[in-house]
């Protein structure tokens, strides 16, 4: 119901400034946006790399999650982390229906993220990624992920 | 009422209803009055003709129903949301204000708290706009009046100038030469304090002052506007009721510290109201100046008309 008038205030605010590393490619419209995050501190793992995340909102947003993938191109590799599949789909509390709080925003959800990665060290994928990346047929939030643990 | 009329009224009521569905309001629109003439004790009926007129634009018809609605039921608030939009469409702003306050109230008290809060507020804000858009346009028709009568004197006493120097001229008493000379001076004496006038109310324009930024205290995290009934939770933290609500429906939870919260917990931040009144107030329409285009009106009365 608000989603295209909460998104046009974001993406204001997302013209004006934005954290470092983090930058807006592509928001055409309400319903879809690009992101790209790069790691600031040196952190081996994702030395010189940037990768991509799209945003897909429903008209419920910001009371209902955004859908927040990473993409992957010639130029963007899927970042490594025990809590992110090789096809993209992210599994993280912030994201799923339970942990989605309406006050989070594109920039805190990339903020997170960015974090995320940040504090990793593991050159690892999610227990069962092969399994999962070919035979997930769900949405990412109708995914009812098992939080292996809460310190990564 | 012949007994059987009841039922007829209903089964009207039901065709009405499936032809307001297909968009077919005109249909609508008919069945609903026949509905009417075999029961005019349902209050329910005048408001689905009124909602069907006003897709017609029927605007005057809309108030009509809505007030024989009201004398039906009084806590009507489909009937006082219905009238609003009407009362704003023939530009009766104060009225449409007053009725969607009305629905506003209704619908918070209500024990449901249905998703409505949300569109009622947002036609709140809409009808204060309204109302806002006309005191400013005779404010500034009034600045409008005051400058052109302040340039016409200065003018006057320009050609009065003028004038005196010419038959000061003829009379012999200035030469030619200087007596242009002098034209010359009150010209450009006349034309500065026109542009200084002109200034002078650039300057006081409010249009041309200050950054137009609400401040972040005065602004709901959930929908980045600016409050128009917040209520605060148990940490502290205020945010606009119908928003919020909206979050707790799916997610019982502070949106903030994640601790359990229910709407029966929420608490009127009055002050903060107060606050937010005021800063609309002074800062006049440009806080309203939100993208109401992009809203899709169709989805958000179907809704309402399925109570």
């Amino acid at each position: 119901m608000f989603a295209s008038k909460r998104l046009s205030k974001e993406l204001s605010k997302l013209h004006d400034k934005l954290p470092p590393g983090i930058t807006l490619i592509k928001a055409d419209d309400f319903t879809e946006w690009l992101m790209d995050i790069r790691v600031i501190d040196s952190n081996p793992l994702y030395q010189d790399e940037v990768y991509r995340l799209k945003f897909v909102f429903s008209q419920t947003y910001p009371i209902e999650a955004p859908e927040v993938v990473f993409v992957k191109d010639e130029d963007h590799p899927i970042p490594w982390h025990p809590h992110v599949y090789s096809n993209g789909i992210i599994c993280l509390d912030l994201l799923d229906r339970q942990g989605w709080s309406p006050v989070h925003n594109v920039e805190s959800v990339c903020v997170s993220l960015q974090s995320m990665l940040t504090s990793n060290t593991k050159q690892e994928r999610p227990p069962g990624d092969e399994h999962f990346v070919k035979h997930n047929k769900q949405r990412p939030k109708d995914i009812n992920f098992v939080f292996h643990d809460n310190q990564v | 009422m012949p007994p059987g009329n009841e039922y007829a009224a209903e089964q009207l009521k039901s065709q009405g209803n499936t032809h307001f569905k297909n968009g077919d309001y005109g249909s609508a629109e008919t069945l609903y009055s026949q509905a009417i003439q075999k029961n005019s004790k349902n209050p329910l009926l005048f408001t689905n003709r009124a909602n069907a007129r006003l897709k017609l634009e029927k605007w005057e018809e809309v108030i009509d129903d809505c007030l024989r609605s009201v004398e039906l039921l009084k806590e009507n608030m489909k009937a006082y949301f219905y009238l609003a939009q009407a009362q704003i469409a023939i530009n009766h702003p104060n009225e449409a204000l007053s009725s969607a306050l009305m629905a506003y109230d209704l619908c918070t008290r209500s024990a449901q708290q249905t998703s409505n809060a949300a569109t009622i507020s947002a036609l709140v804000l809409k009808c204060k706009k309204a109302k806002w858009d006309i005191r400013e346009r005779d404010r500034i028709r009034r600045r409008a009046d005051l400058l052109a009568d302040l340039e016409a004197s200065l003018e006057v006493t320009y050609k009065k100038d003028v004038s005196d120097i010419e038959s000061r001229i003829e009379a012999g008493d200035v030469g030619k030469v200087e007596g242009a000379e002098e034209k010359g001076e009150r010209r450009r004496d006349w034309e500065k304090r026109r542009d200084d006038l002109r200034t002078a109310f650039a300057l006081s324009d409010p249009e041309n002052l200050g950054k137009r930024e609400v401040p972040d205290f005065l602004v709901d995290g959930i929908t980045f506007e600016i409050m128009h009934d917040p209520v605060v939770t148990k940490n502290g933290r205020s945010y606009e009721r119908a928003t919020l609500i909206e979050h707790l429906k799916r997610n019982p939870t502070d949106p903030l510290t994640r601790e359990p919260l229910t709407i029966a917990e929420l608490r009127p931040n009055i002050s903060l109201k107060d606050a937010c009144t005021e800063f609309m107030e002074e800062n006049k329409g440009w806080v309203y100046d939100c993208e109401d285009g992009e809203v899709d009106h169709d989805t958000r009365w179907a809704h309402l008309s399925s109570l």
